[in-house]
This record gives C-alpha cells, sequence and structure tokens, in this order.
C-alpha cells in the first residue's frame, strides 16, 4: 500500500531566512556566504572596531586558541559583506549590494533572550556617489524589510545610536502590534570601513545593517524563549 | 547613568515636563531605560551612547545638550563659583607616566570635616550616592555636575607635600578605602608619595593611607587626566568598578580639568569658610591641540538624504555654541574640547541629522540598477532543503558546541568548550528527544535533518545530516547533489531559490503554541464494536470524555476485522486509538490518567454491543 508522502516542516528560523533573502533579492541585493569562525581582521579591524574595543574582550567574543593567527567565531555576518565588499571593489563592481543571514556568536550566559548562537541577518549596500545611497535609502529598504516579514502596517523609525562601523549611526525600531521593539543597529558605512575594504570614501557611499533573525520570529509568532530554537525539538515546527 | 531633573533644573530652568524630555533624549541623544519619580524629583536613568561619554557623562553635560537641542536658556554657573583668596604653595606634582595628561593640585588648611549641606545630601541622594562626609561629597557633587572625577588626601601623609603619578612597580600592594588588598602589575599606574607609599590607583580608586578622617585639618585636592585603555586595563585586571573609572576610561578632555578645580574650590569655600586656599599646581605637559573641522550642507544632504539648509546648520552651529566660519561655501568650525566624537565630514552629518531628528529623513527605496549573481551554495542548500522536506523530513538545528572536537574556545562560559565536527553527534540526540515525544508529535516515525556547519582542524564546511531509522547520513552539500540526477539539479539551480515561505507573507496571524516542560502519559483504548460502526463514531464517544488533560485529538492507530464468515469470526471490527496526556504545570499521575480512561471505558461499554478489549 503506497501512502503519499507528508512534507516535512521546516524550522522556523529557516523559513524566516528564505524569507528575508527573497525580500532582498527583490531590491537587487546578493545573497552572501561565509566562515562562521572568522579572521580578527574581518570580524573587527576591518569594521573599524578599535584595537582596545571591550567588544573583542573574551567575554564577550568566542576566541579560539590557535598557533597562527587570532580567530574568532564571527559575532556578526557582517564580516561576510565586508568580504564581499573587498571583492567588489577588486572587481569593480560598484553599485552592489549584498545580504547574508547566518548563524553569529556572542560568549554570554544564557536565557530566554539570549543564547550562544543565534541568526543575524546582516546587509550593506554601496553605490557611487551619483546613485546617492543615503540613510533615507536605508529607512526605504528597512521599512519594506520588516512589512514583508512582519506586515504591511508595521511602521519603522530610527533613533540615535553609535557602532565603530557607521556613522552616522542609528537603531531601528518596528511599532509591532502596538508597542515599539528594537530590531536592528545600522547606518552609514563608516569612512574607514570604506577604505578598508579598499574602496575610496570621497567616491563611494553606502549603508550597512544586522539584528537578530531569531528576535523576527520571537516577535512575529510569540516564541517565547530564544533557547528554543536549538534543542532540536519538532515540537518548534509549528508553521 | 543616573540623572536628576532637580538638578538639571539649576541649569536649565524652561525644561520640558520629565516625561517630554525623556522623549527628547530619546530621539535626539541617546536611549532612556527608566524615568521614575523621587519624592519632588524626577530620576532618568541614561544610556550615553559611548561616543558622547566623553562630554555627557554629568548634569551640566545633559543640561548644555538639551539647553541647544531646545534652543531653551542654559544658566552658566561659573561666573558664580566664588574664588577664594589663595597664598602661593610649596606643593610638587610630578608627571613620571605618559598615561598621565594633566595632574592638578591645590592645597587647602584649616578645614573642617563634617556634614554636607542639605542640597548636598540630597543631590546625592537623588542619584543613589550616599553622603559621605562635605569633603568627600564634594569631590562627588563635582564629578557628577561636570563630569570630572577628583579625589583628597589627607595633607599630613603627603610627605614633604610631594606627589607623584608613575608606573607601579611589580607586586606593589594598596590598601583600599573598604580595606580590600590588591596587587599591581608594571603596566598600572598609581599617585605615591616619595616615601613609596601609594595614595591612588590612578583615575580608578582612593587608598586607605591618606583617606580623610574627622580629625583632617589639611588637604590636598587632586583632579587629574588620564589614560583611557590604561584605566580600563588596569580597573578590569583589578576587578574594580567605580565612576571615576567609567569617566576615565571613556576618555575625558584634559581641559575640563580647570572648571572642576574651580567648582570643587568654590564648594569647599561654601562647606568651610575659613579655610585658606594655596595657589592651583597645574602639570600639562602637552595642551590638548585645537581641532577644527570643514563640511558642506550639500554633503550633509547627501549622506542623510534629506535636504539640509545652510540656514539650518547655521542655526544648529550657534545653538549649539560653535565656533564657525563659511569658506568657499563650506562651513569651518573649531571643535568644542570636549566633542572628541566630532572628526568627520560624517559626524557632523550625524550631529545635524540627531538634532533635526531622523523622522526628518523619509524612507526612499534605492533606484539603482544592481546586478546581483546567484549564489551557488545558497541553491544547493535550498534544493537539499526542499527534497528532504518533500520526502517527509523535518529540519531541526541543534548546538555548534559540544564537549570534544577539535577547535577549542577560549573562556566558554559554558562546560561546551568546543566546536561540533560532525552534525550526526547533534542529531542523534534530537532524534532520541523526537522519539521519546513521537506520541505528542502524532509521528509514526521520526525524520530529521539538519543543514548547518562543522569545525575541522583546519577547515569549516557545511554539511546535511539525516536520519534512516536509527542510522545518521552525514555528508557534504556536494556528495548529497550528486544524487541528483544532473538534469533536474540543472534545472533547480537555473531558478531563483525555491521556498516555502510565501504564506508567510504579510500580517503574523500564526502565533506559536508552547509545549508543556512536564512529562506526558499514552494510553492506548482498543474496542470491538459491530463492523457497521465507524470508527469516528467511537473516537467522538473517547473525545467526549477525555476531559481537559488531553493534549492531541485520539488517533486511531490500528483497525482489524474479524468478518462472521471468517472462522471464529463475529462479524467485529477493533478500533485502537492513542490518547495523550499532558498538564501544562504539573506531572500528571497514573491514578488520575486512569481514572479518566476507566471512565471511557464505562461510556464505551455502555453502548450496545461496544466491548473494551
Amino acid at each position: 500500500m503506497s501512502e503519499e508522502i507528508k512534507r516535512g516542516k521546516e524550522h522556523p528560523l529557516s523559513i524566516l531566512a528564505n524569507q528575508a533573502y527573497e525580500v532582498f533579492l527583490e531590491l537587487g541585493f546578493e545573497i552572501a556566504l561565509g566562515p562562521e569562525l572568522e579572521s580578527e581582521w574581518y570580524n573587527f579591524d576591518v569594521l573599524n572596531v578599535p584595537p582596545d574595543h571591550p567588544a573583542r574582550d573574551m567575554h564577550d567574543t568566542f576566541w579560539v586558541k590557535d598557533n597562527t593567527a587570532p580567530r574568532v567565531l564571527r559575532t556578526h555576518a557582517t564580516s561576510v559583506t565586508a568580504r564581499m565588499l573587498e571583492i567588489s571593489a577588486k572587481e569593480n563592481r560598484i553599485p552592489c549590494a549584498f545580504v547574508s543571514v547566518g548563524k553569529v556568536f556572542r560568549n554570554e550566559a544564557t536565557d530566554a533572550t539570549h543564547e550562544m548562537q543565534f541568526f543575524h541577518v546582516d546587509g550593506v549596500m554601496v553605490g557611487n556617489l551619483k546613485d546617492s545611497v543615503s540613510l533615507a535609502n536605508l529607512k526605504g529598504v528597512l521599512a519594506h524589510f520588516y512589512k514583508k516579514m512582519l506586515g504591511e502596517d508595521v511602521e519603522i523609525e530610527f533613533r540615535p545610536s553609535f557602532f565603530p562601523f557607521t556613522e552616522p549611526s542609528i537603531e531601528v525600531w518596528t511599532k509591532f502590534q502596538g508597542k515599539w521593539l528594537e530590531m536592528m543597529g545600522a547606518g552609514m558605512l563608516h569612512p574607514n570601513v570604506i577604505r578598508n575594504v579598499g574602496l575610496d570614501p570621497e567616491k563611494v557611499q553606502g549603508f550597512a545593517f544586522g539584528g537578530g533573525l531569531d528576535r523576527i520570529a520571537m516577535v512575529k509568532w510569540g516564541i517565547p524563549d530564544v533557547r528554543l530554537f536549538y534543542q532540536g525539538d519538532l515540537r518548534l515546527n509549528q508553521f | 547613568m543616573k540623572i536628576s531633573y532637580d538638578w538639571l533644573k539649576w541649569y536649565i530652568p524652561e525644561a520640558p515636563k520629565a516625561e517630554k524630555l525623556a522623549n527628547v533624549l530619546t530621539y535626539h541623544v541617546c536611549e532612556v531605560e527608566s524615568f521614575e519619580k523621587r519624592g519632588d524629583d524626577t530620576v532618568f536613568d541614561i544610556n550615553i551612547l559611548p561616543n558622547r561619554a566623553h562630554d555627557l557623562l554629568s548634569h551640566q553635560g545633559i543640561a548644555r545638550e538639551i539647553a541647544s537641542l531646545l534652543d531653551i536658556k542654559f544658566i552658566d554657573p561659573t561666573p558664580k563659583y566664588k574664588i577664594p583668596e589663595s597664598q602661593p604653595t610649596t606643593l610638587i606634582k610630578e608627571i613620571k607616566s605618559s598615561k598621565c595628561r594633566r595632574y592638578m593640585g591645590r592645597v587647602i588648611r584649616n578645614i573642617k570635616v563634617g556634614p554636607s549641606p542639605e542640597w548636598v545630601v540630597k543631590h546625592l541622594e537623588s542619584i543613589g550616592q550616599r553622603s559621605i562626609n562635605n569633603i568627600v561629597d564634594a569631590t562627588n557633587i563635582v564629578m557628577y555636575d561636570s563630569g570630572q572625577p577628583a579625589h583628597v588626601f589627607d595633607l599630613k601623609k603627603v610627605k614633604d607635600l610631594k606627589l607623584q603619578v608613575r608606573d607601579a612597580k611589580e607586586g606593589e600592594k594598596i590598601t583600599l578605602l573598604n580595606g580590600e588588598e590588591k596587587t599591581f602589575k608594571s603596566s598600572m599606574m598609581i599617585i605615591a608619595d616619595y616615601e613609596g607609599n601609594v595614595l591612588d590607583i590612578a583615575g580608578i580608586k582612593g587608598g586607605k593611607y591618606a583617606e580623610l578622617t574627622s580629625e583632617t585639618t589639611d588637604i590636598i585636592l587632586e583632579i587629574a587626566n588620564f589614560d583611557p585603555v590604561s584605566v580600563r586595563k588596569t580597573a578590569q585586571a583589578l576587578n574594580i568598578f567605580t565612576d571615576a573609572r567609567k569617566r576615565f576610561e571613556n576618555d575625558l578632555s584634559p581641559e575640563l580639568g580647570p572648571y572642576a578645580m574651580r567648582e570643587l574650590s568654590a564648594l569647599i569655600l561654601e562647606m568651610c569658610p575659613g579655610a585658606s586656599f594655596e595657589d592651583v599646581v597645574d602639570v600639562y605637559p602637552e595642551k590638548q591641540a585645537e581641532r577644527k573641522l570643514t563640511f558642506s550642507a550639500e554633503r550633509i544632504s547627501e549622506i542623510l538624504g534629506l535636504d539640509v539648509s545652510r540656514k539650518e546648520i547655521e542655526n544648529i552651529l550657534k545653538r549649539y555654541n560653535i565656533e564657525y566660519k563659511n569658506v568657499e561655501g563650506k562651513f569651518k568650525i573649531v571643535v568644542p574640547p570636549l566633542r572628541f566624537d566630532l572628526n568627520t565630514e560624517e559626524d557632523m552629518a550625524e550631529e545635524v541629522g540627531r538634532i533635526l531628528g531622523y523622522d526628518k529623513v523619509k524612507s526612499k527605496i534605492p533606484k539603482i540598477n544592481f546586478k546581483p549573481r546567484a549564489n551557488e551554495i545558497y541553491k544547493k542548500i535550498t534544493w537539499i532543503r526542499n527534497k528532504l522536506l518533500e520526502e517527509g523530513y523535518s529540519e531541526v538545528m541543534t548546538y555548534t558546541f559540544s564537549n570534544q572536537g577539535e577547535t577549542e574556545v577560549l573562556e566558554s562560559a559554558s562546560d561546551k568548550k568546543f566546536l561540533r565536527i560532525n552534525l550526526t553527534d547533534g542529531l542523534k540526540e534530537s532524534l532520541k528527544l523526537n522519539k521519546i515525544n513521537s506520541p505528542l508529535l502524532g509521528l509514526k516515525e521520526i525524520k530529521i535533518f539538519e543543514i548547518g556547519t562543522i569545525f575541522l582542524k583546519n577547515k569549516e564546511e557545511v554539511r546535511v545530516a539525516y536520519n534512516e531509522k536509527e542510522k545518521i547520513v552525514e555528508m557534504s552539500l556536494d556528495e548529497f547533489c550528486k544524487s541528483a540526477s544532473p538534469d533536474t539539479f540543472s534545472r533547480v539551480l537555473g531558478k531563483n531559490p525555491q521556498t516555502s515561505s510565501k504564506k508567510h507573507a504579510g500580517l503574523a496571524q500564526e502565533r506559536f503554541s508552547m509545549w508543556s516542560l512536564f512529562p506526558f502519559i499514552a494510553r492506548d483504548v482498543a474496542v470491538w464494536v459491530p463492523e457497521s460502526v465507524e470508527s469516528s463514531k467511537v473516537q467522538k464517544v473517547i473525545k467526549e470524555h477525555t476531559g481537559k488533560l488531553v493534549i492531541l485529538e485520539p488517533e486511531l492507530f490500528d483497525e482489524f476485522k474479524k468478518p462472521a464468515s471468517s472462522a471464529g469470526g463475529d462479524g467485529k471490527v477493533s478500533y485502537a486509538f492513542r490518547i495523550v496526556f499532558q498538564s501544562m504545570d504539573r506531572t500528571l499521575t497514573d491514578t488520575e490518567v486512569n481514572e479518566i480512561i476507566n471512565k471511557i471505558n464505562k461510556k464505551i461499554e455502555e453502548n450496545k454491543n461496544w466491548q473494551v478489549r
């Protein structure tokens, strides 16, 4: 007796990752994937994080025992988009835009809202001056993104913030079901970063953003605990 | 950082109401963690951003920012400070460490240590600080008011009135004010006399040796400026957290010193009118250079994507008391000494953006003709995921960390210190868990897969793993993709990645339902009924009597007939149902589940010719 095979259930974060990619592909972004175990250069230096910055402390970042160059478990996927920018600079492929959804790591005690591993959606867009990629474009892209992810009635706003790799830096907040929630860090790429990937800040400008995918899933579906994503428990696959 | 509303109002009497003020800070300066009424006052808890920690970790700093932001009056307290008459001094201060940028001191004699005036106690208490005595309180008021930490030593303890800032000797020790002893490394910086008595860990915390007592009559004020990295590293190594550390490690301007010295002197004069002051000693080897910055309204408009006029920028510069000139259509400004965050045109774009408000920046989707390339790895992953889903496999994600492996992480907060070398181990655990839960999942067979990165000695690799019954099969993406007929595969790869996400677009109508963390109990009920009775009828009877503790529909998992025609047959059919019980808030007992099952059995047998097996 042949029985029709019932389709299996996808992990909720895969559903969202694919959805995020779809949204960004439609806007002209290119998917970028890269190593999870990353060099100090791509995780920190290239992004203008000062040598003595607290984020580099072992308390915050997983460093790996290594006899050669120091390596870290990437703390964001901006390392991947930075690698792609560097390649694009060499290939003279400006304007360009990249998005990377991937696993990132932080060395911290876990609880309902903190995990040692989680997923980030990180992206960059860089153009020549005539393309005038601006903060207004960043807002346009992210407003579109969150509407697609959380619903057309979602509002977004920018609030002042600080990150070493962006200037100006902003926090992205969304209003979902009547409540304002912090979702991402973003801003215009810092001239030092543009220089570090081999481009000329006098000739190109662009933006970068990054934030948790787990967070979107928790907000969207009301999943109460970030740790549920990594238990290998099929009861999570409800969607 | 705690900020008192009443304290702010000394400087900005026209400040808006607390709630409005919190809103202004949130949208133009930084996050306000909370604000709450305390007595007649309101206290804000503000998260100053790292790039503004040079000038905003103080009441005056915040007050100046708000005054400029809202274009309201700022009352400068400086002209009101009483300047004491001053005598020549014999105090000697020496900088012997490259990590000290400025070192100011002042001898004051004839003071009286005692309680503080009421306003001082009130100010300190409003921000959660305890009053200690008038002199110590004065130093704390100055820090929370101007942002500059200050310290006081008992003059009698300082031999020959000679003090030095120097690097510590390896193994040198200090006993702190709280009695705790700390041992120095040579990379650390201290304040000491020339007899080897250590008075202070530079920029971090004072020692017991020269502490003020009720007997103290003569004191030395200390206001200094230290290298931020040195202070942070020392404090971190010694595990000391103080408000002074917090300010120094964020990099303060040495130009702040004289203001703080003037304020501190005036405060002590107010508290001890009979005190006699000596001249201020100021060792300042390299004066902070004046910084200039050039930017244009056009460039700022390009960065923000918002048309900002020259007039608007001029208005901002005036409000912020920033000296500027117009040079060839550009603004040339003298950066205020405390504003270490302003160095480039981009910094000015941020300054203008946040002051005007980012709500002025309107969403605009870029219209650029990008030429994106397809990502081959992502295509493979998507193809593999879809193939496995179609074959009935469900996707899981397990931990990257493991208790064994080839790559070890340093200082992990967890006991799993290695990066996984396979997906198999994690998937095995997942399989075990889901098998136990299979009655809950309503699955006869557990089929799972994971796609993820593993870490071998000198490389990482993305793999896929899935189970075949008990066995786990794991391979690289390429290996898996070989199993595809080249034709199918190339067709899939030629298209945009297939996803199943379309149905999830739009409003989030689906909500997650959390499962119980307590064990479940599964029971089977099998019933003989006449052949003409359909299973749904039996199921209905069961459902009606299972009560609230049942968490799944009773599931028909077995059915067989004994037709009347067959040997020994009596024309009946057996239906077997599985019923799963679980509570959201406790562990169920056998007894209570048995009671429910007995009740169901009884109800079943009330039907003619129905018989529980």
